[in-house]
């Protein structure tokens, strides 16, 4: 019996080859991500299917509570003036929720690959120095650095790049370990199988030994963990931190 | 197959994971945000467009009010002068008729009393004419009757006194 955890599948490799960044693959990622969008596309457009002024179906008041919910999540936080962010946190929390949650088709979620959380914290990290340098200047910026002695500097920017690599490895170790231990459960559970009907004599238990029938079961009640919850704690708190450090920023003003 | 890194960070897929992140920021704000923004806007729109006419409504309605009132006030304002010139005219008019039959009543009264004035004169004129000729008769049947002289005598002079008296 052996478990074999492996990193997502290449479909496709380029011929061509672009200096630094290397062969372009398509990966598991990449393409599950497209139907990510395409299942959030799909329910937009179907939740904002013929909208009414008056006598809205119920598809109409879940879009508005969507949308209601949304607005009051980042403005409650950031502030009215950070109203444009609104879009950037909903896609920030539909791709991650659905990205998370599309493990359970058993699909590898594009959220257990590190070079997603790595795009989206990058673009945070962006946001976060972006919003410190508006509201300190970039001789502030350059002087938060120093303080409050010089010889913190490094830290200070060991601290500043920690904040996004923090934020990736959460999200994509919390996915990631659900993977993982999903996995070991699994092999466990066939082991665990064979060896109990491995016990009935005869020609009936080498059969029903071959059968992993205790996967049946315990797998769905851990994935309410794994991959319900954690998927949506996640998307949750990598919206919130988000959010969180760029009002911080903000409000130092 | 081939397998990615298990953890780690491929340059391609971190750049399209980047693309794609910002592609459904716009799908969401297109398909998601602004239908439902525009709907609610909307709403908002025809909820003040309402609560603005019922307001204008109120304040018509309250014109109107007023205006009736101001109006029922000059309607019974005219109907008391109405009324009190009516019962003015009618006063006049009673005084009026009354008088006139009080006048009418003495002319009808003096015409009458003239005529009875007329007829009485008359009667005693006949009643004089017949008083003669029943006297020329009477005494036609006298004469025809033996009588003698001292009752005729007599006679004559009680009717002469008679008539007398009575005129």
């Amino acid at each position: 019996m052996d478990i074999n955890i492996v990193g997502p599948k290449v479909f496709w490799t380029s011929s061509w080859e672009v200096p630094i960044l290397g062969k372009f693959q398509l990966s598991e990622t990449i393409l599950v991500s497209w139907l990510v969008m395409a299942v959030i596309t799909l329910v937009c457009i179907f939740l904002t299917r013929d909208l009414k002024v008056e006598n809205i179906s119920k598809r109409q008041a879940l879009a508005e509570f969507i949308v209601e919910k949304l607005d009051n999540f980042v403005l409650g936080n950031m502030g009215e003036r950070f109203r444009y962010m609104i879009p950037f946190i909903g896609a920030l929390f539909a791709t991650s929720l659905v990205s998370n949650l599309i493990s359970l088709t058993g699909l590898r979620s594009p959220t257990a690959d590190l070079s997603t959380e790595a795009a989206w914290a990058l673009v945070v990290f962006i946001m976060i120095t972006r919003q410190k340098l508006k509201t300190n200047g970039l001789g502030g910026y350059l002087k938060g650095f120093t303080e409050p002695i010089f010889v913190m500097t490094p830290f200070n920017i060991l601290g500043e790049i920690s904040t996004p690599v923090s934020m990736a490895c959460r999200h994509f170790g919390n996915i990631f370990s659900g993977i993982v231990i999903n996995a070991l459960i699994y092999g466990a559970l066939a082991v665990a199988s064979s060896a109990l009907l491995g016990l009935i004599p005869g020609a009936v238990g080498a059969v029903l030994s071959q059968i992993p029938i205790l996967q049946v079961g315990l797998p769905a009640i851990t994935s309410v963990y794994f991959d319900w919850f954690t998927g949506c704690m996640q998307a949750f708190i990598f919206s919130m931190l988000t959010i969180m450090y760029i009002a911080v920023e903000a409000e130092a003003e | 197959m081939d397998t990615q890194g298990l953890v780690g960070i491929v340059p391609w897929t971190l750049i399209a994971q980047l693309c794609n992140l910002f592609i459904q920021l716009w799908l969401i704000k297109k398909f998601l945000l602004t239908p439902v923004r525009n709907i609610l806007k909307k709403r908002q729109e025809m909820t003040d467009a309402k609560i603005q006419e019922a307001e204008q409504a109120k304040t018509e309605a309250h014109a109107i009010k007023a205006e009736y009132e101001q109006n029922m006030l000059a309607a019974k304002e005219k109907a008391n002068e109405i009324l009190a010139s009516a019962q003015k005219t009618a006063d006049n008019q009673a005084e009026v008729i009354l008088q006139e039959a009080n006048q009418q009543a003495a002319q009808l009264k003096a015409k009458a009393e003239r005529e009875i004035a007329q007829e009485k004169k008359k009667a005693v004129n006949e009643l004089k004419n017949e008083i003669g000729d029943i006297a020329v008769e009477i005494a036609g049947k006298v004469i025809d009757r033996e009588v003698k002289e001292s009752d005729h005598e007599k006679l004559i002079d009680d009717f002469i006194l008679n008539i007398g008296n009575e005129s």
